[in-house]
């Protein structure tokens, strides 16, 4: 009897121990670490990437090269931007990236005066060094300090070769592009144009039209109406792509179109994937990061100045779908 | 020895010790987690209230451009001075995860500031001035909007902290409890144990009471502990002997008292018989005397004058016992003795005499030569059929007068003679006589206070000298 109550109090009193150990240690654990505090910063340039497509895959890529080599060069860098082209917001984040005084910034660029004024004035007053990344404005109108992306006069002249490899020297094109004629859409354009023209043969039909889906899907459907013998798409603008194969679909088949464009739309990747696109040219965004980050570190540095004022181009390539042959 | 104190003292101390010591852990946690609340809350109050000074900033920019008089000025100075210690304070809450965020929001006050200076210096309704103030409202937005976005950081950073905070209290609940249920057991335990600890010797010594007081005084008391009740039970099992002891003493009194009253009944029948053996000697002697007296008248002289000598020497027997005499009336016992032997021996028996009479008056114990000679006559003269010679010398030796009694006969061994001078019965073959020769040693050496008074020269087969030393100083104080 007594053995008995001895073990009973014995396991009570082990137990109870058990109990008090593991709830003492979690009240008096320290493990929850708060930052470090910092009294001054410790990296060099504090550095802004900007771009009106967030979260998109071509983007998160620039977004991956410039951050890899951010931390290679000891700057630190952060990603702004707005969703879905909204230029508001972008241009806020713009004007908020010169006011926090910060050391560079790299930006997707905008062919607007809103833009351009913000460059220009208020970027240069400051003396903030602005690089613009895989989507160009014109130097002298907003004194960017250099470009890096691809040369999109070449993309142009590589998506019209593969339009003339694919569909031969003959046959109706529609090039359909923003109304905003941004300044490397028009390079786009003028890199296929410049190749096509030789061909007389090839008739080619310019559209334009805002970014919307709806409208993307209106102007479409003038198109096909007009020009019901059409054998070729182009969208200079990536982010048309979607409306636009969903509305050709409506009318009949894809696949007897010959439909190319850009990688830089969130849609292009996949719908190429799928097989609905004939062709699409694919940049280089790592690289872009990259190479910014790098030029951008460059002139901070004073290693290179000025920069080239042409720009630095990255790699393209077309991608072709290889299903049709 | 105030260990029950002590024990108490002890207990109390230690229950003392860990409440003090849950008290001190809890108030400590309590006093960590607090420290670092205020700290997460002073950076809320520093992003706040830089966001509350910026837009103060704006609204008296806005005022002082509307209306530049020196009183909007004076405030829009201050303003912006307390904009500028809010900028400074801002400085303490960067941390690895807010660092580029907060240099950009010092970075947009700074700008402000700057912008508003700059607004100062311009005239009131330029184009400048219009578009800079613009400028300084939206800055003034980026900076509320900057605060959010820090603090929504904070709150992200500090959500594991919260986290722990909350789960850490609900845990402190749990330990609470176990700590109480385990202080509870333990302290129960601790009680229990320190209440047997002074009740169990009570008991024992209740229960060694209860067995001293039936009676029981074998049973050792002994309590195991260290305290009070020990040393009492110690004390009580002193007092247990003590009375074992006197137990012990007054059985032993009472055996002595019953060995004293057996030997006085003994006495007493003693001298019952020895009144009665006196009784019979009377009637003997005068029954003696009236044999004696019809021998002489029937003419048997010798035997008449037998009997009046075996009288004499019963009615010298009687008298003088217990009483000194002195030598010449022993050596007429004597004389008396050996007429009655020689009346038996006839010639086997030869007396010689050689007596100084100077030295007669030497005071001597009655009956002390007689059982010598008899002794002589039963071992000397006895056994032997030609009979022996019994020759008595009495010498003046100066200090004391010898007496000696030798005979010729079988002699005694060193064995007999030291048992006789050690005043011991000797058992010798047929007669008892040895007594009365003991007797004599004893009563000599009583009678004279000295151990010397006799000596016994013998050696087997050439008889016995028995030598007295009598001292004479003695015997004249005596008589």
């Amino acid at each position: 009897m007594k053995k008995y109550m001895y073990t009973i109090l014995g396991l009570v009193f082990v137990s109870l121990c058990y109990l008090i150990f593991v709830s003492a240690n979690i009240v008096f654990s320290n493990d929850i670490a708060l930052p470090k505090a910092k009294k001054q910063t410790d990296s060099r340039y504090r550095l802004v990437l900007i771009t009106r497509d967030m979260d998109t895959t071509f983007w998160n890529k620039v977004g991956m090269g410039a951050s890899r080599q951010a931390v290679k060069e000891g700057a630190s860098l952060e990603i702004w931007g707005s969703y879905s082209n909204n230029s508001e917001q972008f241009l806020k984040k713009l004007e908020l990236a010169i006011h926090s005084k910060v050391d560079g910034i790299i930006i997707q660029g905008l062919d607007t005066d809103e833009f351009k004024e913000l460059t220009k004035v208020k970027a240069a007053f400051n003396g903030i060094p602005i690089i613009t990344v895989a989507n160009d404005v014109p130097m002298k109108e907003s004194l960017r300090r250099t470009y890096v992306g691809s040369d999109q006069f070449r993309a142009g002249g590589l998506i019209a070769r593969q339009l003339l490899n694919e569909m031969g020297t003959e046959g109706n094109v529609v090039l359909l592009s923003d109304e905003q004629k941004e300044y490397y859409q028009n390079e786009r354009l003028k890199g296929i144009y410049a190749t096509l023209k030789v061909y007389p043969n090839i008739k080619v039909q310019y559209a334009e039209t805002a970014e919307s889906k709806d409208q993307v899907i209106t102007t479409m459907r003038d198109q096909l109406n007009q020009m019901p013998d059409v054998d070729a798409f182009i969208a200079v603008n990536a982010n048309m792509i979607g409306p636009m194969v969903q509305e050709i679909g409506k009318r009949s088949q894809v696949e007897p179109y010959f439909i190319y464009t850009f990688d830089d739309g969130p849609e292009s990747l996949p719908l190429f994937e799928e097989g609905k696109i004939d062709g699409v040219v694919e940049q280089d965004p790592e690289t872009m990061g990259e190479v910014s980050v790098q030029q951008l570190v460059k002139w901070l540095n004073g290693e290179t100045v000025p920069l080239d004022i042409n720009g630095y181009f990255t790699k393209i390539r077309i991608l072709k779908d290889n299903r049709n042959e | 020895m105030n260990s029950i104190r002590r024990k108490i003292l002890t207990f109390t101390t230690i229950v003392i010790v860990i409440m003090s010591i849950i008290w001190i852990a809890l108030t400590f946690y309590n006093y960590k987690t607090q420290v670092k609340y205020n700290d997460i809350l002073n950076r809320y109050l520093i992003l706040s209230d830089v966001s509350r000074s910026s837009n103060q900033v704006i609204t008296d920019l806005n005022n002082y451009m509307n209306q530049s008089t020196p009183e909007n000025f004076q405030k829009l100075e201050s303003s912006k001075k307390v904009l500028e210690s809010a900028r400074y304070e801002v400085f303490k809450v960067r941390n690895e995860v807010n660092d580029f965020t907060l240099t950009n929001y010092i970075h947009l006050m700074g700008s402000l500031i700057e912008t508003t200076d700059r607004l100062m210096g311009l005239e009131r309704d330029s184009e400048a001035a219009v578009k800079d103030l613009a400028e300084t409202a939206r800055i003034g937005n980026y900076i509320s909007d900057m605060t959010l976005t820090l603090i929504d950081m904070e709150l992200k950073t500090h959500e594991p902290f919260y986290r722990g905070i909350m789960e850490q209290s609900i845990e402190l609940v749990k330990l609470a409890i176990w700590m109480i249920l385990l202080t509870s057991l333990l302290l129960l335990l601790a009680t229990y144990w320190f209440s047997l600890s002074i009740t169990r010797p009570v008991q024992q010594l209740t229960k060694a009471a209860s067995e001293l007081a039936k009676g029981k005084f074998d049973n050792e008391i002994s309590v195991k502990s260290n305290d009070e009740i020990a040393f009492l039970a110690k004390t009580f099992d002193h007092m247990r002997t003590n009375i074992i002891n006197l137990i012990q003493q007054i059985k032993e009194k009472a055996k002595l008292e019953h060995e004293l009253q057996q030997n006085k009944i003994l006495l007493q029948e003693s001298h019952f018989r020895s009144l009665q053996s006196q009784m019979n000697p009377h009637f003997l002697f005068n029954t003696l005397n009236t044999l004696s007296k019809k021998a002489y008248l029937e003419g048997s002289e010798e035997i008449s004058d037998l009997l009046v000598s075996v009288a004499d020497l019963l009615r010298y027997n009687l008298k003088q016992i217990d009483r000194s005499v002195t030598l010449r009336d022993e050596l007429i016992v004597v004389n008396q003795y050996m007429q009655i032997q020689q009346a038996r021996f006839t010639d086997r028996l030869q007396l010689k005499l050689d007596i100084d009479d100077s030295c007669l008056d030497v005071a001597i114990p009655a009956l002390t030569l007689q059982p010598i000679i008899e002794n002589a006559v039963i071992h000397a003269i006895e056994p032997n059929i030609n009979g022996g010679i019994i020759a008595i010398q009495v010498k003046d030796l100066t200090e004391y007068v010898l007496v000696q009694i030798e005979d010729d006969g079988i002699g005694m061994s060193e064995e007999v003679i030291t048992q006789i001078l050690m005043e011991r019965q000797v058992q010798t073959a047929g007669h008892s006589t040895g007594i009365g020769f003991s007797n004599v040693v004893k009563r000599l050496r009583l009678f004279y206070e000295r151990d010397d008074v006799i000596h016994i020269e013998s050696s087997l087969g050439s008889g016995t000298a028995v030598l007295l030393q009598i001292p004479k100083q003695r015997g004249e104080i005596h008589d």
